[in-house]
Order: structure tokens, then sequence, then C-alpha cells
């Protein structure tokens, strides 16, 4: 399972977004506002799941906010976070 | 006092709806669900009133329930379903208090969240499982998802919560700070509650509760909420009748000051500490009912008692009472299908302790 399919599957579970299924969710679509419709709530609960599952920690507001832009960016993000 | 009780919203181990509660009275049972319980010597099983949400997607969108938990989708369903009946238009909701009792809180959240701290570290608390595990989180998601702009108060005294949450209800509306106060009761059983009530009250009885044999430990846990909406006696007469006396003292401060011939809906729930007190204070020629075995034992059963008056007064007769209540031939038990004509339903909760509630509904006819 890739980072990023692992990663749509951990949004949905872990934020109750039981109405859409992995495949749905576009890899570069907006996870906040548009596309997938988080808010602010969801992302300190992201920025934990993140640390839970992946071990990456999310600090800086700046660089979440870079990284939350979409599962491609989060993904790659994480990716890069593990291989440091 | 005379407090219009307007519209009851009710949801537990009986159904959801107060149709669905009418149903199970008049048939007189309502078998509990199973829940599995871990123990220290492996996993088992008892027997639990557990309530079903899923009516609550009538009323609000899935979408604005994915961070709202059980006990909060419990309280929201119970209000709805308050509200409905009253046939409330959306516009005098603004004007609306929102009083929720709870013995227990948000158990099945609250857990869950220690359970994030333990296992991954206070770093990984979960922070929508804090959110929900505050003592006002029902209240607030329910004044959120039903554009409820009133005031809000979560009240928590075990099982004297629903009687404090009338009290204060009760101030609200007199003091004219609103139109109309939702008020209700919600409990939920969670896997914790389950073991605990298994370390101290074992495996739960076999042959169901039986709340008048007061020598007996039968609880059966419950879980579910009772909503109603409360106004001021202005307008229409309400079919549920009025609000007249809301009492809560202690034993040591004095006995209870009851007629004679009361009629008594008894808080009895099967728990033997608790029963004592009934067999020393009840009034000898008292006529009492008792409804539990159809909800089960939680600390917010005097909503459910209240909901059972109040659909008493609206039907103009008590309900018989469940025969697997069981047998007491020192007790007047109501008959089957007796008239109610004027009298006012008492509905009696003794606590462990010696706390006691009693809530006085009266129909029109008898006020």
């Amino acid at each position: 399972m890739t980072t990023n399919e692992k990663l749509k599957i951990i949004i949905i579970q872990e934020l109750n977004l039981e109405e859409i299924t992995p495949e749905e969710i576009d890899d570069e679509a907006p996870l906040f506002g548009e596309g997938l419709g988080l808010d602010s709530l969801d992302a300190v609960e992201l920025v934990v799941q993140i640390q839970k599952h992946f071990g990456v920690e999310i600090k800086d507001m700046e660089e979440g906010r870079l990284a939350f832009r979409s599962i491609n960016t989060l993904g790659g993000f994480i990716e890069e976070r593990r291989a440091a | 006092m005379r407090i219009a009780l307007r519209g009851v919203g009710v949801v537990g181990g009986f159904g959801c709806g107060v149709d669905d509660l009418r149903r199970t009275l008049i048939a007189g049972r309502c078998s509990p669900q199973t829940a599995s319980v871990a123990g220290t010597e492996g996993a088992g099983e008892m027997p639990v009133f557990l309530a079903d949400t899923s009516r609550l997607a009538a009323f609000i969108p899935n979408r604005a329930l994915r961070r709202v938990d059980h006990f909060s989708r419990l309280a929201a369903l119970g209000a709805c379903l308050a509200l409905e009946d009253a046939r409330l238009p959306p516009t005098v909701r603004q004007a609306l208090g929102l009083v929720i009792a709870t013995g227990y809180g948000a158990t099945r959240t609250t857990f869950s969240f220690l359970d994030t701290v333990l296992d991954h570290g206070d770093a990984c608390a979960s922070p929508t499982f804090f959110s929900n595990s505050v003592s006002n989180a029902a209240a607030a998601h329910v004044s959120i998802l039903l554009k409820i702009t009133g005031p809000s108060l979560t009240v928590s005294q075990f099982e004297m919560s629903v009687p404090a949450a009338l009290l204060t209800a009760c101030q609200w509306l007199e003091e004219k700070r609103v139109e109309g106060v939702l008020v209700g009761g919600v409990d939920e059983y969670c896997a914790v509650l389950g073991y605990s009530w298994q370390r101290f009250f074992g495996p739960g009885p076999t042959t169901g509760t039986r709340p008048l044999e007061w020598g007996r430990q039968s609880a059966i846990a419950g879980e579910g909420a009772a909503f109603f909406l409360l106004c001021r006696d202005e307008g229409d007469p309400p079919d549920y009748g009025f609000i007249t006396d809301i009492r809560q003292g202690h034993l040591r401060h004095g006995g209870l000051d009851l007629a004679a011939d009361a009629l008594l809906l008894l808080g009895a729930d099967g728990h033997q500490a608790c029963a004592r007190r009934y067999a020393r204070h009840l009034p000898a020629d008292a006529r009492v009912a008792t409804y539990t075995p159809l909800y089960g034992s939680l600390p917010v059963g005097p909503a459910f008692d209240m909901a059972v008056a109040a659909l008493s007064i609206k039907a103009g007769r008590i309900f018989a009472p469940p025969p697997g209540a069981g047998e007491n031939p020192g007790l007047k038990i109501v008959p089957r299908h007796a008239r109610l004509d004027a009298t006012p339903i008492r509905c009696l909760k003794f606590g462990r302790e010696g706390e006691y509630a009693m809530v006085t509904l009266s129909g029109r006819g008898s006020i």
C-alpha cells in the first residue's frame, strides 16, 4: 500500500468521512475548503493521526499549511521526513 | 408552579419516539440486547437495553454528524423528537434554552480519549475525542445542529440529574429568560460500564428486571435519551399536562411528606441498595407503578419515568406496570388500564445514600 493510499484510509476512518471511498479522493484536490471540505479541527486531528501512524511530527504551522494542500503534498511530505 | 409540557422525545431500548414507547407500555414487555463484556476471566455477555440513533438521519444530514459521538447523537435525537412532537416552528427555536442532564456523560468518548493517551502518549491524544469528552459537548452539538441560540447547561448529579435539570429549566422560564426550554436526560452504555457493572453486580439477572421485589438485585443496564419541551402556561392547554412540583431532598433531613393514597411512579430499577428506601418510605395505601423493565437502569431513568407519566396524562389512564416488574404483596400496584381521573402522578426516585427527588405531573383536570 502506498503512502497516499494509506493516508486516504486514515482520513476516511479517523475523520469519519463515511460517505466517500478512497478511490473518490483526488490526489491533487485540496483537502480543506473546497475539495474534501475539511476544517481546522480536522487539521489538528490529522496532525495527531500522522504522528501516530507514520511517526512524523508536524510542528511548524507554515510547513503544515504547505503539506496539507492535497494528498500528494501530504504523502510527499511524509515520505521526505521518513527518509531523512 | 405550573409549567406546560408541550413535547416529548424518547429513544431507548424500546425504540424511538413516543409511539414506540406507548406501544411498549401497552405490550408490557421489552427484551434487552446482549453486549459483550471483557472481564478479568475472559470475555462474557450481559443484557443491556441499547438505543439506536439511526433515525437522526431523518432530521440532520450525515455529514453534519460526522464528529458527533453516540452520546451527543442520543441527545440530538431526543431533542429533535421532542421538537417534532411539539410541532414547534423552526423560527421559535432561537428563543429556546437547553438543559441536558446526565449521570455519567459521554463515557464511550471519554474512555476512547484516555485510550489514545495510554496507547500512544499524550502527543497523540485525539482532539476530536477530547472535544466530545468535555461536559457540555452534547449541549453544544444540539444547540448548533438545531440552531438553538438560548442558554445551554449540562447538569450532572448522578441519579438526581434530571430533577436538578428540571429545576433549572423551570427557573429560566419563570425568569422569562427564554420562551421554552428543551430539557432532557441522556446516558450511554459503554464497555467500561459493562465491565464495572459485572464486577459490582455479577452477570445480570436471567429472569429480567424485577424492581418491585425489594430484596432482589435484578437491574439491567440501559441507555437512551428522554427530552421534553417545557413552556410557561400560556396558550392552548398541553396534551401532556403540567409539571406542578419538583422536590429534591435527603432523608436525613426528614421523610417525604406524601399523601397516604398518592399515585406514585417509582424509579425503582432493580438495585437492591436503593430498593430498601422505597420499602421503608412508601405510604401503605399508595398506588404504585414502575416501568424500568422497559428501558433499564440508568442514572437519567427519572426522565423516562416522567415520559411515561406524560403519556399517561395524555392517554387519561395509567399504563399497567410490566408483568415482569415482580410481585410484592405489600404494594398496591395499579391495575391494568386504570383510569387516571384527576390524580396527579408523582415520579419518585430514591438514591442509594438517601437522596430523593419527586416530580409531579398533573393533567388539566387535576388543577
